[in-house]
């Protein structure tokens, strides 16, 4: 008996912890007639801050008219000019009220997350409703908020990273994929987008609507009374379903380019393999959060390879987030080529380090036949559980965080099945999905060096 | 003997504000491998070096993981010359370069493969700022003793500065110099104003170094570096308990490094700026620029600590708070005008630009200066920008702010506190810099934040703008490409108008009167613009000296 008494003890704790939350805060949700989500988060020990969250299910990934690239970042722009010059303009009003207020596009979503004190919420819930419900703009602020953007592409035009995601999503995509061209659009079309008032008004008629539409809201603030005032503001939302995306056409690899750049830089080297579409929960997109760490971590063997034993890459990671889509999306290696190694091999070392790259992946088929291979994957899962936890740090990364996993299945309940498939990955599973997807066909390398300096 | 003196005089002042007064070091009196035998000399015995105490910043959290950091106040500007870099080198040597624990070496690889569990800020990393040096731990509060006996004390107190380490860093280093000249153009401008502003002093040259003081710098340089300012009278600590067991295990750690020195640190008075009347500008060609970027700036004698630091907060709100639509600037330039992406204003050194929404804590700096920054533009609206900024400050300083400018600003100032303080790693951050510049607990910068911001009056606001900022003595930093070299100088060098965006620009449309003549119609709400404009094009900058540098000579 005394033997039984902690062992009884021991099995109640272990059953408690399996059954824990992850995700340390309820989720409530509702869903208003017109088919918006919201969703409440309440973090009471973050006093007097909300953080009110929209989060519309359409990025530069649901831009398919040729020639017009570009358009969803620019209604990011736009949606900030609601009644521009007109009595109960937007940005006056939000600074009248007091909010730090901003948003970011990228190939699946256009996020728009004001933070303010708590209670200013009725009062920025409405001005939240007014522009998403009845956005009001006039052609020639549309033409002017168009030269911004074409300035925020000089400020991005000085990076390479630019080039090569140009490059990479035109090889993977080409034209007929909204993944096929980065965020921020082609040059050409940016130039063009005062021009492209008429197709602008139309990708806002596709995709702001509220059943493409999440609303989330954090802080200290009580569910109930959230849910009745974004009902009030948001309820006159008029629905219509968005257009279907279609799939992206069946990508045939390997693919491989080099671009020049006019500086003498230290080169790059991008691999980037082709992964399924992400499932909150399943097994291969458990794999696809361990590889950052796993793959381009310090502890992963290519990482030191490249750049402690040879020391030809000066930096080194794989970016496993912009992996995360609703389509099949390129999860890729980026390598910064140390210059005086480059200065001395030219074209052969960026050709060796293309080849370690896809070496390294290729052969994480039998990753489970590595002595170290439970042992490592443990410990990447164990630092993805706390890099996670991590970012429970504000109302505002508690919201994203949520919203960026939620926009998949609609779940509230999705953090604990993600942390569940991360819990339950084996190094078999590893395997399993390298063979799958890390294959030459589904691979694209493209090297980009200056013009000057080694050849 | 006068440098210990006035490290003793920082020292004192920097911690009676957070912690009681730590023994202060003393004046060096020997070389520390001197024999002296005081039995046959007639004087008193020679007063003995006592290593001081670090100073802790602590903030109450529950939150799973622990955050700490500790700070070193030397950074940049204690680099030697000829040595330009070795604060960062250092640095990145003590995480990098292995440290031993026992009898072992533990390599980088060693400890990467033990954090790694703990979460990616388990890994120690470290960011060299010009007048400090921060290290950042973060790891589960389940784990914290192990974490601080086994990494964060050996690392700090027993560095072996690995060679091959040091090599590989320099490496890296000369390699990140090389992609800051030519595929970083915001950085390269906003670096250059930087050390343009506050020439003849520590600040002058980049945290990354000179590239080929860099290749010089050799590991017994590094040892050299950790052993006069690796100490715990310089060190400040920040951690997200108030758990006394864990600080106090924090604190002896940081205790016991380069316990067994025998002379003071070295005292590096930070140096003014030289002075510099009139106007001048440094133009960098970068060949193959896609576009340019304007800056402008000059010294202020205000920090956190002056008594105008809020009031002149609420002046650059108001003229051009950072990446936000709030700032004049950016309502002229771009809101009306759609010239580029934004434009701000700055009262402090502002790390972190050009993609931090926020200030970046733990850089903190004495020497501080005034800026403005006009994000990259076409080459050929540069000047005609430069002067459109320097006309908008001369105007603030001429008219001041009325008082619903300043309500306005106030208000969205204190919206700016819910950023600044959003998260526990931000408020411990907040905490080491106010230690830093001698504010007590309870009494920092985020402490006293909304308190600060309610109490400045419109009258303190003007006259803090009137006595801290002017368009006499300022410098400009311009970078363009090499086809648009030449204009740019003689825009620069004469006083004629220089346009930016022309009517066709703005797409006016023009009208045929009956007798034939084209006319512009300008549209009556937008006279104002076009009236600003030719204000702003017949502005004379009066460039009292034009520097061109190519890029490949900076941070040579």
């Amino acid at each position: 008996m005394r033997l039984r008494i902690p062992l009884i003890v021991l099995l109640v704790a272990l059953a408690a912890s399996a059954h824990a939350q992850f995700f340390p805060y309820p989720v409530q949700k509702r869903t208003l007639p017109n088919g918006l989500d919201v969703i409440v988060i309440e973090t009471p020990e973050f006093r007097d801050v909300v953080s009110f969250n929209t989060m519309i299910l359409a990025g530069s990934g649901r831009e398919n008219e040729k020639g017009r690239t570009g358009l969803a970042h620019l209604f990011e722009h736009i949606m900030f000019r609601h009644l521009h010059d007109a009595p109960g303009a937007y940005d006056p009003a939000i600074a009248e009220l007091g909010a730090f207020n901003n948003a970011y596009t990228w190939y699946d979503i256009t996020y728009y997350h004001p933070l303010t004190f708590a209670s200013n919420l009725e009062r920025l819930a409405a001005l939240e409703g007014s522009r998403f419900t009845n956005l009001t703009y006039s052609e020639r602020v549309f033409r002017t908020e168009a030269g911004a953007v074409y300035g925020e592409y000089r400020r991005n035009a000085s990076d390479p990273g630019l080039r090569l995601e140009e490059i990479l999503g035109d090889l993977m995509y080409g034209t007929a994929h909204g993944y096929g061209h980065s965020t921020i659009g082609y040059l050409d079309d940016v130039q063009d987008m005062p021009n492209a008032y008429k197709s602008a008004v139309r990708f806002y008629d596709d995709y702001y609507r509220p059943g493409n539409a999440i609303v989330v809201v954090s802080g200290d603030v009580k569910a109930e009374n959230v849910f009745s005032i974004v009902e009030k503001h948001f309820g006159a939302w008029k629905a219509k379903k968005s257009p279907e995306q279609p799939d992206p056409k069946a990508f045939n690899g390997p693919k491989k380019q080099h671009a020049t750049w006019e500086s003498d830089i230290p080169p790059r080297v991008l691999v980037a393999y082709m992964v399924p579409p992400y499932v909150p929960g399943s097994k291969d997109s458990a794999v696809m959060e361990v590889l950052g760490e796993l793959m381009g971590g310090e502890t992963a063997p290519l990482y030191r390879k490249l750049r402690y034993e040879e020391q030809v890459a000066s930096a080194m990671g794989v970016d496993n987030r912009s992996a995360i889509g609703f389509d099949a999306r390129p999860l890729s290696t980026y390598v910064t080529v140390a210059k005086d190694k480059y200065d001395a091999q030219g074209r052969t070392l960026l050709d060796r380090i293309d080849a370690d790259v896809a070496r390294a992946f290729e052969a994480l088929s039998t990753y489970s036949s590595q002595a170290d291979a439970a042992q490592r994957l443990e410990s990447v899962k164990a630092q993805l559980r706390n890099d996670i936890l991590a970012s429970f740090n504000s109302p505002a990364n508690i919201a994203e965080n949520f919203a960026n996993y939620y926009r998949f299945t609609r779940d509230p309940q999705v953090l604990e099945k993600v942390a569940a498939g991360i819990a339950a990955l084996t190094p078999a599973d590893v395997d399993a999905f390298a063979k799958k997807y890390f294959v030459p066909k589904n691979r694209v390398s493209i090297t980009l060096a200056g013009k000057g300096g080694a050849q | 003997m006068k440098r210990s003196a006035i490290l003793t005089l920082i020292l004192l002042t920097a911690c009676t504000a957070t912690l009681p007064p730590s023994p202060q070091p003393t004046p060096p009196v020997a070389d520390e491998h001197a024999h002296h035998d005081h039995s046959q000399m007639a004087v008193p015995p020679l007063p003995q070096y006592t290593p001081g105490e670090p100073r802790v910043a602590t903030l109450d959290s529950r939150a799973p993981l622990i955050t700490m950091r500790v700070m070193i106040t030397h950074g940049a500007t204690s680099d030697p010359a000829g040595k330009e870099g070795l604060a960062a080198i250092t640095a990145d040597a003590v995480t990098d370069g292995g440290f031993r624990r026992g009898n072992d070496i533990v390599t980088k690889e060693e400890l990467a493969e033990q954090t790694v569990p703990w979460g990616s800020g388990a890994r120690p990393t470290v960011f060299t700022s010009s007048r400090t040096t921060t290290f950042f731990f973060t790891a589960p509060r389940d784990v914290i003793g192990r974490y601080v006996t086994e990494v964060l004390r050996p690392m700090l107190t027993q560095p072996v500065f690995e060679a091959k380490e040091i090599d590989r860093l320099k490496n890296e280093t000369v390699s990140q110099i090389s992609s800051l000249r030519s595929e970083d153009l915001e950085g390269l401008g906003l670096a250059a104003i930087d050390q343009f502003v506050l020439a003849g002093t520590g600040y002058a040259h980049h945290v990354l170094g000179r590239e080929t003081a860099v290749q010089t710098i050799t590991r017994d340089d590094v040892i050299r570096f950790y052993r006069d300012f690796y100490r715990p009278e310089n060190a400040i600590i920040g951690i997200s308990t108030t758990d006394p067991a864990i600080v106090d295990q924090v604190r002896e750690a940081v205790r016991n490094v380069n316990r067994d020195a025998t002379t003071p640190s070295p005292a590096m008075p930070v140096k003014t700026p030289e002075a510099f009347t009139g106007r001048q500008a440094l133009v960098i060609q970068e060949p193959n620029a896609p576009a340019a970027s304007v800056h402008l700036g000059f010294p202020i004698a205000v920090n956190r600590t002056h008594p105008d630091y809020w009031p002149l907060y609420i002046a650059n709100v108001w003229l051009g708070t950072h990446r936000d639509s709030f700032g004049q600037l950016y309502q002229k330039l771009r809101e009306e005008r759609g010239y580029n992406y934004g434009n701000y204003s700055y009262i402090e050194y502002w790390a972190g630009r050009p993609n931090s929404l926020f200030q970046i804590f733990n850089q903190p700096r004495e020497q501080q200066y005034f800026s403005l920054w006009v994000r990259p533009v076409k080459h050929e609206h540069a000047v005609h920008l430069a002067k459109a900024i320097t006309y908008e400050l001369e105007q603030l300083i001429r008219t001041g702010l009325t008082p619903e400018q300043v309500e306005e600003s106030k208000k969205k100032a204190r919206v700016l506190y819910l950023n600044l303080g959003e998260t526990v790693p931000r408020l411990v951050g907040a905490r080491v810099d106010d230690a830093f510049h001698g504010l007590a607990q309870g009494n920092g910068f985020l402490d006293r934040y909304i308190q600060s911001v309610d109490a400045v009056t419109v009258e303190q606001v003007n006259a803090a703008i009137r006595r801290h900022l002017s368009t006499a003595n300022v410098k400009y930093v311009i970078v363009t490409s090499t086809p648009h070299l030449a204009a740019t100088q003689q825009q620069l060098a004469s006083n004629t108008p220089v346009f930016g965006k022309s009517w066709t620009d703005y797409e006016f449309t023009t009208a045929k009167l009956p007798d034939g003549t084209t006319v512009w119609q300008v549209p009556e709400a937008k006279l104002p613009t076009v009236q600003l404009d030719a204000v702003w094009a017949a502005y004379p900058l009066n460039i009292e000296r034009i520097e061109v540098r190519n890029v490949n000579e900076l941070f040579k």
